[in-house]
């Protein structure tokens, strides 16, 4: 700060841009090493001298990525299903029930939004063993169905409570005005509810999106028997066990493709997931 | 819509009974309940029986006997022999136990629980002042600060596993950035096994998760200092208070609030630490990197026995710590305001 102090003095901004990009740097470079590194070939790779872009470029490591990693298919095609099967069942159950607890007055309404708050605060984690022992007996362990009900549960009540607020801030007119128009509550819900509170379900959408997507221990516990169940995070830190020793760009390869989707993604809807992650953390 | 709302009330006429809240409600309720609320109660239940999940014949009550060995467990307390596994806790013992566990933070005996201490100790200061920084910073960026926030935001965006793979080979002693660079600085012998060296395993992983955490927080600090009305740094500048001056009287008072909410997500997320150690240590060196979740997730699903009554148990008993950390904060906001 002192040095700010200085730098305002001399007008000159030029030190502050420094830092930022130092910092920025630290923060991308990582990610840009593993795409460059992935296009490198074995022998640079494991040679001695460290370089930064590849002396030789080689998609080599992507072939052998399809050839052998068997299961990575199954993992991009298993995470794509379970976050995306949240996502929506989430935003469905998630925004009906706090379209009730917003709008209506009725018994027991003050006890439900009590027990969905209460189990914000305790950890999932807590319900990990019980969680085990249910999907177990309901034949659900590797499935995605299991998975996809298992994150859903742990996601509504964070969707709850802030489609909650989302739709609190919807003029009460403007529902009244769909009553007098004949709409029921359900047709009201649709016509009103969610167009006006499409912003808050985009934002509640893609943190929900990002919980499912990067979730880890859930997917370690149930779904950790076959190929066809595992999800990305699983199977990547499996593929890590099996290739670390072996070919590192094979595994940056797989890496790579891992993280570009919700990179990507970010880069596309920046406003919306910092809307839904803000949105998430001031939950207590 | 009036043209064809006759229509539709003969329509509706089977759905009628459902269009009220209580059916709004259910599907959510369905789900949560089933799939969120009863494994967590269902754990709290299982948390008082001796309950090895290959062996439910032997299930029976057991009390509080899986939390008292809880604090017996060497694994979880780090002190050996001390407190002997056959005779229970006296209440000396119990009573004596917080000045144990200050004697026990500083001399970092090891355990699952000083481990997750430890970390957590590490951790939280890094994740509170950096990303402050960084955020002040960005908001004097001017027109670039978007470029830059949504730069630092990035890893936050990667989840933990793919993060934690990344910096496996940042670590990595041979082939590892780091140690290159480092054999490139201070000669061919320079550099460490980050990750396989006792004192170094837990500084490693807590420096991935600060730099992985600081664009959450960063955004986190950019929204607080949003808040704050430009009249109150303006009347500060008239003042003749600036730089450093200005952000001590002005910003870091009206900041405090955001500040204890960074504090505390950091903290529970840092009680929390699982899946970091999972993949770049397995708790290893010795167990000199277990954490209480890791150690939960082996008795439960690695030691072989699944031991779920144990586990559970101390699954309950770090949410109950957590919750505590989560009500004294809470305190402390009250009593700001």
């Amino acid at each position: 700060m002192i040095i700010l102090d200085k730098l305002k003095r001399y007008g000159n901004s030029s030190l502050l841009y420094l830092v930022l990009a130092g910092i920025s740097v630290a923060s991308v470079l990582p990610f840009v090493w593993i795409v460059l590194s992935s296009l490198k070939p074995h022998e640079e790779l494991y040679s001695n001298s460290l370089t930064f872009l590849p002396q030789s470029y080689t998609l080599v490591n992507y072939t052998t990525m399809f050839e052998r990693m068997v299961g990575f298919g199954y993992y991009y095609r298993n995470s794509i299903l379970v976050s995306f099967g949240t996502v929506i069942l989430t935003l469905f159950a998630g925004s009906l029930a706090a379209y009730a607890l917003s709008r209506f007055r009725f018994k027991g309404d003050q006890v439900v939004f009590l027990v969905f708050l209460a189990t914000i605060m305790v950890p999932g984690e807590v319900g990990l063993i019980g969680q085990y022992e249910l999907l177990s007996a309901y034949k659900l362990l590797n499935t995605l169905t299991g998975l996809t009900l298992s994150y859903t549960a742990f996601n509504l009540a964070l969707t709850i409570f802030i489609m909650r607020n989302v739709f609190a801030a919807v003029p009460q007119e403007m529902l009244d005005a769909a009553r007098v128009d004949g709409c029921s509550w359900w047709e009201a819900f649709w016509q009103i509810m969610i167009p006006m509170g499409a912003s808050g379900l985009a934002a509640a959408g893609t943190l929900v999106f990002l919980n499912a997507w990067n979730e880890f221990i859930f997917a370690l516990t149930m779904n950790n028997w076959t190929d066809e169940a595992r999800t990305l995070t699983v199977g990547i830190q499996l593929l890590q066990g099996q290739w670390q020793h072996w070919d590192y760009g094979v595994l940056f390869s797989s890496v790579m493709l891992s993280f570009l989707p919700v990179i990507l993604l970010f880069l596309l809807l920046q406003k919306t997931f910092m809307r839904g992650l803000t949105a998430g953390a001031v939950k207590g | 819509m009036s043209a064809v709302g006759d229509q539709r009330v003969t329509q509706r006429r089977g759905w009628q009974g459902l269009d009220n809240p209580y059916a709004f409600l259910l599907p959510a309720v369905l789900v949560f309940g089933m799939f969120a609320l009863y494994p967590i109660l269902r754990s709290l239940f299982l948390s008082f029986f001796h309950y090895e999940f290959l062996r439910p014949e032997e299930m029976g009550w057991v009390g509080w006997a899986n939390y008292a060995e809880i604090f017996r467990d060497e694994r979880v307390t780090g002190w050996p022999g001390i407190v002997s596994p056959e005779k229970p806790l006296s209440v000396w013992e119990i009573a004596f136990y917080p000045f144990l566990a200050v004697w026990l933070t500083i001399n970092a005996p090891g355990g699952a629980f000083w481990n997750t201490i430890r970390f957590t100790v590490m951790y939280v200061p890094a994740a509170i002042v950096l990303p402050l920084v960084v955020a002040v910073l960005i908001e004097r960026a001017g027109r670039l600060s978007t470029l830059f926030r949504t730069l630092n935001f990035i890893p936050i965006v990667v989840s933990v596993a793919v993060v934690s793979i990344i910096w496996m080979w940042i670590y990595h002693p041979e082939y590892g950035v780091l140690n290159t660079l480092l054999r490139g600085l201070l000669g061919r012998d320079a550099g460490y096994n980050w990750l396989s060296d006792a004192k170094l395993a837990m500084p490693a992983i807590v420096a991935m998760a600060v730099w992985h955490g600081l664009g959450f927080n960063m955004l986190l600090y950019l929204v607080g200092l949003q808040r704050i009305p430009l009249e109150l740094t303006e009347a500060a500048r008239v003042d003749g208070a600036t730089g450093w001056k200005a952000f001590r009287m002005v910003t870091l008072p009206l900041m405090k609030p955001t500040i204890l909410l960074v504090g505390l997500l950091a903290t529970i997320g840092a009680l929390k630490v699982f899946g970091q150690m999972f993949i770049m240590t397995q708790g290893g060196p010795g167990d000199s990197t277990l954490s209480m979740v890791l150690y939960l997730y082996n008795v439960a699903f690695r030691y072989g026995k699944f031991r779920f009554g144990y586990a559970s148990a101390l699954a309950w008993m770090l949410a109950a710590f957590i919750l505590l950390v989560t009500l004294v904060a809470f305190r402390l906001t009250r009593e700001r305001e």
